[in-house]
């Protein structure tokens, strides 16, 4: 995001010469850890353009967030002092992700792949990549991904339960952002869905086929509680529209009777 | 400029008269969400509001807004809970509590109101008007 | 009934006298065309932009903190506030749409020549003013997109020289665009300009109806009128009433731009309305592709195009003023499109030179 915000407002001050405006002001806040390692070469650069393109930085998560330190000062922003934390170990990932994501690590370590974490089992990162992580969804379980360390067979019969209600979910999600473009208020719905995909997201983590299927009809129910919102919303606004279509329809009308009184005048010129 | 034909008279009666309908429609399509959009939504209608016991101690008043007006909670007796509406009947001023006298005064035109809303004294030509309570644990329910 | 009324009136007012000059004895070319009804629109529009201005002036509150809360209270919660939002936020960008072609059908019938120069720069200056309703309104739901528009739009006048800097923070009442900014361009989107449109519009249609009304320059029959140098009234005897003839005529291109700006109000708002202008302001993100409104593109687009700056800016300074000043530019006698060869083609391809930049804009 940062490189994103220094292209956008460089090109900006290319245009408008921003001289000494705030924007500057507002770049400097930013931290000094992306400003450093956009510089250097090789692995070192590396975790800034994937974290650019990831969910944490579309969401403002930043790289103190998850290593410490302290990210207005150069030469102190990588001081344990400061509380700056490194690469963690395989095995210490779990915990380094689990304390943002909590409930998502409580199933993990409840899970085959949570409790073969010390005997090479895959944890956090396996799955979802590190610092180019993108928002969690059902193409993270294919084939390729999962036959690296075990059969397929399995993670597939869980794909298939979670598919209708991750259906139902996203389209929930898209059709709540198609109307926000339009400025319908749904911040309330755009919570509530938002905590049931995460509660969704969770289940996955399991990795139980039998719960994944237990579980779903009350994600179905809870989404089917949106989508009746959501549908209401949109009955509105169709009514609208045919109001509005009578309206100008109307509007048009009156607008040829008067060019039709004006002919009858015309005739008469 | 010719005479106007038979014709034409005949056709602009006819499409004046369509024209005086259709704009009486109109007016009436975007004056009615005027209205609308003006019109006082109402505040909390049909709901109770709560207040803790606590607030309401024995010969106090406690002033709270109910609906969209003011109201004043009375606790006369130990567990006896009156409940009025603050608004003077006689030109609406919001009526004070005088404890010492255990009356309700309005500042405007001096009207004086007994504890149960009933007039004492003075212009109002009605009681205040009553709410309803009931008790819910330690919190009275009004409305 | 009717008879009893306006004879009440008529000892009064004189009013049978006043509308009788004004309305079935002013008469009008007999080859008036449709182009002349353009005003009556734009008074039309213009009257409703007042109206649903002053009805959203009810629930609106001009503070940053509060602003954006009450457009969205207005869009979600008062009844039909939706309505009266997007009619007056779309009506805006139809009144652009209808302002250019009134001034483009003057400039091709060449109406603004003289004794029609006040009628032209009042008609500029209102032109003008009508962008700076725009401009100011675009702050004022204190959205993404109203917040950074603006900043873009007022750091532009920092490239004035010297007193750029200033400028800006003038404009802004700060360094940055803030709370006072918004309590100024308040004050002047609510009061100030709206005063200033409404006089000048008085004094514009004052100069129409002074010096009378152009006849088209079509026709075999039309010959250049000489123009003299003292006052004089251009009568049209034989011409058609102004009432009821023409303005039927008048209503009924009032009804079909009404009917065009539903159709947008309902169908099409979010042409005008991007998504941005739904997140509330955030001082210190800046959103991708921040663009101004499509009138303002033109502006946008040559302040990148020149090599400074201060080129930019007074390219367009000099354009404006080439417009403003026109008819005591542009001094023949002749308004046959026909017989201006030269003027036409500068006409065209002014056109085509605006779109193309606009567009340009648009892409960049």
């Amino acid at each position: 995001m940062m490189t994103l915000m220094v292209r956008n407002i460089g090109a900006l001050i290319v245009v408008f010469l921003l001289t000494g405006s705030g924007f500057s002001a507002a770049l400097a806040a930013e931290s000094v850890c992306l400003q450093c390692h956009a510089g250097l070469e090789g692995r070192l650069a590396a975790p800034v353009a994937a974290w650019d393109s990831s969910i944490h930085a579309q969401n403002g998560i930043s790289c103190p967030d998850c290593h410490g330190g302290d990210p207005t000062d150069f030469a102190m922003a990588m001081d344990p002092e400061r509380g700056f934390v490194g690469v963690p170990e395989h095995g210490e990932i779990p915990e380094f992700c689990g304390r943002c994501h909590v409930g998502v690590k409580e199933d993990y370590f409840d899970s085959g792949h949570g409790r073969a974490l010390h005997s090479g089992g895959p944890q956090c990162v396996t799955c979802h990549g590190n610092h180019a992580v993108q928002t969690a969804s059902l193409a993270l379980i294919n084939r390729e991904d999962c036959s690296r360390c075990h059969e397929y067979g399995r993670a597939e019969e869980i794909k298939a339960a979670m598919l209708d209600t991750d259906r139902l979910l996203a389209g929930i999600q898209s059709d709540l952002d198609g109307l926000a473009k339009t400025g319908i208020r749904v911040r309330e719905m755009e919570g509530e869905t938002f905590a049931l995909r995460n509660d969704f997201h969770r289940l996955f983590h399991t990795v139980d086929v039998e719960r994944v299927r237990e579980q779903t009809a009350a994600f179905q129910q809870r989404g089917g509680e949106i989508r009746t919102e959501i549908e209401a919303v949109q009955e509105e606004l169709t009514t609208r529209k045919l109001l509005g279509a009578g309206a100008a329809g109307l509007l048009f009308l009156v607008s040829v009777i008067c060019f039709l009184i004006r002919k009858t005048y015309r005739d008469e010129e | 400029m010719t005479q106007a034909t038979d014709g034409n008279k005949e056709r602009r009666t006819f499409l004046g008269v369509l024209l005086g309908g259709f704009s009486a429609l109109l007016v009436a399509a975007f004056g009615w969400p005027v209205y609308r959009f003006l019109a006082p939504q109402q505040v909390g209608e049909g709901v109770s509001v709560r207040v803790d016991k606590k607030d309401i101690p024995i010969g106090a008043a406690h002033f709270f807004s109910f609906r969209g007006s003011p109201a004043v909670l009375l606790q006369p007796k130990a567990g006896e809970y009156i409940a009025l509406s603050a608004v003077c009947t006689h030109l609406g001023c919001i009526v004070k509590w005088e404890a010492d006298r255990g009356e309700f005064f309005c500042p405007c035109h001096a009207g004086r109101f007994a504890m149960d809303g009933t007039v004492l004294g003075g212009p109002p030509p009605k009681p205040l008007e009553s709410l309803s309570v009931v008790l819910e644990g330690d919190q009275v329910l009004v409305g | 009934m009717r008879k009893r009324l306006l004879d009440f009136l008529d000892v009064r007012l004189g009013i049978r006298d006043i509308l009788e000059q004004n309305l079935t004895k002013y008469l009008l070319p007999r080859n008036v065309n449709i182009w002349y009804t353009l005003g009556a629109v734009l008074l039309t529009l213009f009257s409703l932009q007042f109206v649903t201005g002053i009805l959203l002036l009810v629930y609106y509150v001009p503070n940053p903190d509060e602003a954006f809360k009450s457009i969205e209270t207005i869009m979600n919660d008062v009844p039909y506030g939706w309505l009266i939002r997007y009619l007056h936020a779309v009506g805006s960008n139809v009144i652009v749409i209808v302002l250019l072609l009134h001034m483009l059908s003057v400039l091709f019938m060449g109406s603004y020549k003289k004794p029609r120069e006040f009628t032209w720069v009042s008609g500029f200056i209102l032109f003008n003013l009508a962008l700076a309703l725009c401009l100011t309104g675009y702050l004022l739901p204190w959205s993404q997109l109203s917040f950074w528009a603006t900043t873009v739009a007022t750091e532009a006048a920092g490239a004035v020289p010297v007193i750029g800097d200033g400028l800006v923070r003038f404009l802004r009442g700060g360094a940055m665009v803030g709370n006072a900014t918004l309590g100024r361009f308040f004050a002047l989107h609510v009061m100030v300009l709206p005063a200033g449109l409404a006089a000048l519009i008085g004094f514009h249609l004052f100069c129409v109806r002074r010096i009378g009304i152009s006849k088209p320059p079509f026709g075999e029959e039309y010959v250049p009128t000489e123009v003299k140098d003292k006052f004089v009234h251009e009568e049209h005897p034989g011409g058609i009433p102004f009432f009821p003839n023409y303005a039927i005529k008048d209503l009924a291109v009032i009804s079909f731009f009404l009917g065009l700006l539903v159709v947008l109000v309902f169908f099409a708002p979010g042409l005008f309305i991007p998504p941005a202008a739904f997140e509330p302001a955030d001082p210190f993100t800046t959103p991708a592709h921040i663009k101004p409104e499509w009138y303002f593109l033109w502006a946008y687009q040559t302040l990148k195009i020149f090599p400074s700056e201060f080129l930019g800016l007074a390219s367009q300074g000099a354009v404006m003023a080439l417009l403003a000043l026109l008819p005591f530019l542009d001094r023949g006698r002749e308004r046959r499109p026909a017989r201006r060869p030269l003027f036409v083609t500068c006409y065209l391809l002014g056109i085509l030179l605006f779109a193309a930049i606009s567009i340009w804009g648009h892409y960049s």
